[in-house]
């Protein structure tokens, strides 16, 4: 069974039809990227997937794992295992970036009838999954992304998603504002967690983070739509020719 | 003005009805009180100070002083012990309960003494100092307090005695004294070189409609460190209007704590004189108001001498269709240089129809000096929001963890440890967090 069938999806910005009838399917264990020319709709496609509602979805239907996704509230998509690498992560002021994560595993935890976290267990797993994207350690006693960098706060995406552990990792647009050393060490994180389980929707302009993280399967977004679907060659095609012929076609 | 004058009428009545008793010095001052109050009357609407607070519950209807017997029902007294290890001192309605205070042990120079129990023979300090600071000419429930308060707490702290325990008073009310009036007093005085905490608290029945003016003097000598919290968790249907007057001199530190949580209607005008060079007042508060609360804060920092410093920082959360009210003004006084002065009012605003007013005042009379001050009213942020429900927290849990993580500032600046613990639980209760992981941010 797909991990992830959108059939014909629409969605309204603001009154303007951003999505206008977006298919796409993922199965288990793939890595998907999702490429396209600014304003075709890939951060709109990301944040209805995570229930944002300012993006209103005015037809179409999107199951995850057999569930009808666009029926359950944000968190309740996140506990069952999707997540989003936000393109902007917005600061949190006083609330601490490890009391933050504790209170969403735990929260991730109940909804699957597991205890709480033991206090020992988290601060070990943190630390480590912190070493991993090399994020710097004083960052998790800070409020959440308060005074961080751009890449720290990508970094801090990463972060998170390697401590949550869904089943489904959206990444919108995690290169941008990486160098490229940043770039490797947070891609390292990501493919660390391919383990045939997960699957991960990457989102991005341009082919650079796919160089590290390799994708099963490359998808063109323009305009609304998905134009073109191929494997990881696409991608560097994408990068040689750029997106002129799909604004086309797309039109 | 007829009312006016009809309302003034009664209370002098009420007064010389009740008998002007006690040892003459008391008598003298509470003549004077009745005296201010009758001169000064309630204040208009059109008055600038008191424009923002509706006192036509107060100034429509009659409150006699309470005359109730002193017996606080089980479930108050089982909140004595909330603020953990204290002395404590309990007045129900107005006068001492014994049976409920613990004055026992107390450390080598601190005196506390409930004011009933002083005849004629009272020390000199106690009398220059009751009643010194409070301008009863000007406020006309400190002139009604000074008027009739039965009873109250009087501490004084000798030069260079360092006290550990937290000082504890409580203001219990209770439904006997509906209808009533209550005038509670404080006075504390930390003589040079001194350090003490101490803690004034209110709490009452909820079914108790009653009018409470507490006067609350403080003053604290040179090089002295004295933290003061006032916990203001009146029952519902309380009127709660008083004063606070803190007097700081040389090289002092002297630290506030403010909670408004509770109560029909609350105001508090906080009096802050910086009287010696190097002095420090610090004063931060919560105030936390549901239904159709209202709760008035005003600040009066008054910087008299140089090289002072003084911060103020409340913030607001304010649910349903409630109301607050926040008005500070920081002087700086002629000659007053090198003053730093920072003022800061935060509102929060939960509920749809509720309605926050603040107004930072500065008036700067000297040329050499740092003054600063910000206000801001607003709503949780939605991006916010929206980013900690895609980590998996409930829509409730991340409106309460960002509420928490808006007050958190200010619960960490309270320093007696009961203090702190116990405002988090206040917090936590108010906004509905049982979630102790949500509850871990502050």
């Amino acid at each position: 069974m797909a991990l992830l069938e959108i059939r014909n999806l629409h969605v309204n910005v603001e009154g303007t039809e951003i999505l206008k009838g977006l298919d796409l399917t993922m199965d288990t264990g793939e890595v998907h990227a999702i490429m396209g020319p600014n304003g075709g709709g890939k951060s709109t496609l990301a944040k209805a997937l995570v229930g944002d509602e300012a993006y209103e979805i005015t037809e179409g239907e999107v199951l995850y794992n057999g569930k009808d996704l666009l029926e359950m509230d944000p968190e309740v998509r996140a506990r069952e295992g999707v997540f989003l690498g936000f393109q902007y992560p917005v600061e949190i002021p006083g609330v601490s970036n490890t009391y933050f994560l504790k209170a969403a595993v735990n929260a991730m935890r109940k909804h699957k009838g597991e205890p709480e976290i033991d206090a020992m267990e988290f601060l070990q797993m943190v630390r480590e999954r912190a070493r991993r994207v090399k994020l710097d350690e004083t960052l998790l006693q800070r409020p959440v992304n308060q005074g961080f960098s751009g890449g720290e706060k990508k970094r801090n995406e990463i972060f998170h998603m390697s401590v949550l552990e869904p089943k489904l990792g959206i990444l919108d647009e995690t290169d941008s504002g990486l160098d490229i050393d940043a770039l490797r060490i947070v891609s390292e994180g990501v493919n660390a967690m391919r383990d045939g389980e997960r699957s991960f929707m990457v989102i991005t302009h341009y082919q650079r983070l796919l160089q590290h993280i390799v994708p099963d399967v490359v998808h063109v977004l323009v305009d609304g739509r998905i134009v073109k679907t191929g494997g990881k060659e696409l991608a560097e095609e994408l990068e040689e020719k750029g997106y002129e012929g799909f604004d086309e076609a797309a039109a | 003005m007829e009312a006016v004058a009809e309302a003034k009428s009664v209370y002098l009545t009420a007064f010389e009805q009740l008998g002007n008793t006690g040892p003459s010095w008391l008598r003298s001052l509470h003549e004077r009180g009745i005296h201010a109050f009758e001169a000064r009357g309630f204040p208009g609407p059109r008055e600038e100070a008191w424009r923002k607070t509706n006192l036509r519950p107060v100034t429509s209807a009659e409150f006699p002083v309470a005359d109730s017997q002193g017996v606080a029902p089980k479930a108050l007294v089982e909140r004595l012990g909330d603020l953990g290890d204290s002395y404590h001192l309990v007045f129900v309605d107005g006068r001492l309960a014994a049976d409920l205070s613990d004055l026992s042990d107390l450390a080598k120079g601190l005196t506390v003494t409930p004011l009933s129990q002083y005849e004629d023979s009272a020390p000199e300090r106690l009398q220059s100092a009751l009643g010194n600071r409070v301008d009863i000419d000007w406020h006309p429930f400190a002139a009604l307090n000074t008027a009739f308060f039965a009873d109250g707490a009087y501490i004084h702290v000798a030069r260079g005695a360092m006290i550990e325990k937290p000082i504890a008073v409580t203001h219990v009310i209770t439904a006997e004294a509906n209808g009533r009036a209550v005038y509670p007093r404080l006075v504390v005085e930390a003589e040079e070189g001194a350090e003490v905490r101490v803690v004034e608290r209110f709490i009452g029945d909820d079914e108790a409609s009653t009018l409470v003016c507490p006067v609350s003097e403080l003053s604290a000598g040179d090089n002295t460190i004295l933290d003061y919290s006032r916990l203001q968790e009146d029952g519902a249907a309380v009127m709660n209007i008083g004063t606070v007057n803190l007097v700081a001199k040389r090289n002092t530190s002297l630290r506030g704590a403010f909670v408004a949580d509770g109560g029909r209607l609350g105001r508090v005008d906080l009096v802050a004189d910086l009287e010696g060079e190097g002095g420090e007042i610090d004063c931060n508060g919560i105030y936390l108001t549901e239904d159709r609360q209202f709760v008035d804060f005003h600040t009066w920092f008054n910087h008299r001498e140089g090289n002072c410093f003084s911060r103020q920082r409340f913030k607001g959360i304010l649910q349903d269709r409630s109301e607050t009210s926040f008005d500070g003004l920081v002087k700086v006084f002629e000659g007053a240089q090198k003053t730093d002065a920072v003022q800061e009012n935060r509102n929060l605003i939960l509920g749809k129809r509720a309605l926050a007013h603040s107004n930072p005042r500065l008036e700067i009379f000297a040329d050499d000096v740092k003054c600063t001050h910000g206000s801001t009213v607003g709503e949780l942020d939605e991006q916010a929001l929206f980013y900690l429900r895609t980590r998996g927290i409930s829509a409730e849990g991340a409106k309460g963890m960002l509420t928490l993580a808006f007050a958190g500032e200010i619960v960490d600046m309270f320093k007696v440890d009961g203090v702190r613990s116990h405002v988090r639980g206040v917090l936590m209760r108010r906004l509905g967090v049982e979630d102790a992981d949500i509850g871990e941010i502050l």
